[in-house]
């Protein structure tokens, strides 16, 4: 999905997925981390599935759209697993945040 | 049960200096105040790619869109986006350990915030940094407690960390077996762990973990105003 096209929380949500899934790919390079990489992922997109089933039909809010696009391409940059790791944990929570929920 | 001042090695003069940086005290009595939202700036900004402060307050647009226009929390934002920029634009080594400070910093002033410690008396509570904890008949570990607070009766040892990826085993069961030490001296000694992370990241951590950690209070970036509680 492009980012212009977000107009709800679930656009923003699925807008967001596909660079999610490059980051968690990129950290699964830490062999040692494997394991806690993919639960961190999948713990964290079960939160993000959670608000689009209650919030998704809702307007994303000003400055959303922009937010996404600017968050994918912060993480698009990142090229070390190590600090992919970290932000695992990071971008779902800047996404909530950003549609108006706590982490 | 007695607290000691850890030995001054190389690791604690380096990290002496590290903590001495005034970037640290800054970035600690902002977060100190700080609401959720802006502690999670803070984070993503201090560990991210970019250092442009456009493109942060762009993807903080409840922090800094239209709708929170010019006041104190929008000073602060900006604030804390200033000094988490500052830690980023150190070199990647230097901006781990500068990150590491913050959070011990940040829980040393939020821990003096709790009555009976922000005006001690003879009695009173004393936070400290860098201290061991000795016991009769146990071997002294050999890496300090972040944080101290050494009062009769009320004692606790604080670990910090940056991520829910610090969270390991060593931590876990240097800070459990503090407690039960302290138990068998008939003290009483809270263990808790301050994450810089969310607690959902912590949870998927812990649940890796079987050392243990049933007793040892989980501080998480949703929930760091209850040290000063």
């Amino acid at each position: 999905m492009e980012t212009q096209s977000i107009v709800s929380v679930a656009d923003a949500i699925t807008a967001a997925s596909a660079a999610y899934d490059a980051l968690a790919e990129l950290a699964e390079d830490v062999e040692d981390e494997w394991s806690y990489v993919t639960d961190l992922a999948d713990a964290w997109r079960e939160r993000l599935a959670e608000v689009a089933d209650a919030r998704g039909h809702e307007p994303a809010g000003d400055g959303v759209a922009e937010a996404v696009a600017i968050l994918s391409a912060e993480v698009g940059a990142i090229d070390d697993p190590h600090r992919a790791i970290d932000w695992l944990s990071t971008f779902p929570q800047v996404l909530l945040v950003a549609v108006g929920e706590n982490p | 049960m007695r607290f000691q001042d850890a030995a001054p090695d190389a690791r604690a003069v380096v990290y002496a200096g590290i903590q001495a940086d005034p970037l640290v005290a800054r970035a600690a009595t902002l977060l100190a105040d700080a609401s959720l939202e802006q502690r999670i700036l803070a984070r993503a900004a201090m560990n991210g790619m970019s250092t442009d402060p456009v493109v942060w307050r762009s993807m903080f647009p409840r922090l800094f869109g239209p709708s929170n226009g010019a006041g104190p929390e929008r000073d602060r934002s900006e604030a804390i986006l200033e000094v988490a920029l500052a830690v980023a634009e150190r070199g990647e080594q230097v901006r781990s350990q500068v990150r590491g400070a913050i959070v011990e910093s940040l829980t040393e002033l939020l821990v003096r915030r709790r009555s009976g410690i922000a005006a001690p008396g003879p009695s009173g509570a004393t936070v400290r940094r860098e201290r061991r904890i000795l016991f009769d008949g146990v071997r002294a570990e050999i890496h300090p407690y972040d944080v101290t607070v050494e009062a009769p009766g009320a004692s606790e040892a604080i670990d910090c960390k940056w991520g829910a990826r610090g969270i390991n085993a060593d931590v876990l069961h240097q800070l459990d077996d503090a407690r039960t030490h302290a138990a068998d001296e008939d003290e009483s000694l809270a263990a808790s762990l301050v994450v810089f992370d969310a607690r959902r990241s912590c949870d998927v951590r812990l649940a890796r973990q079987t050392a243990p950690h049933e007793r040892t209070r989980i501080v998480s970036l949703e929930t760091l105003d209850e040290l000063a509680r």
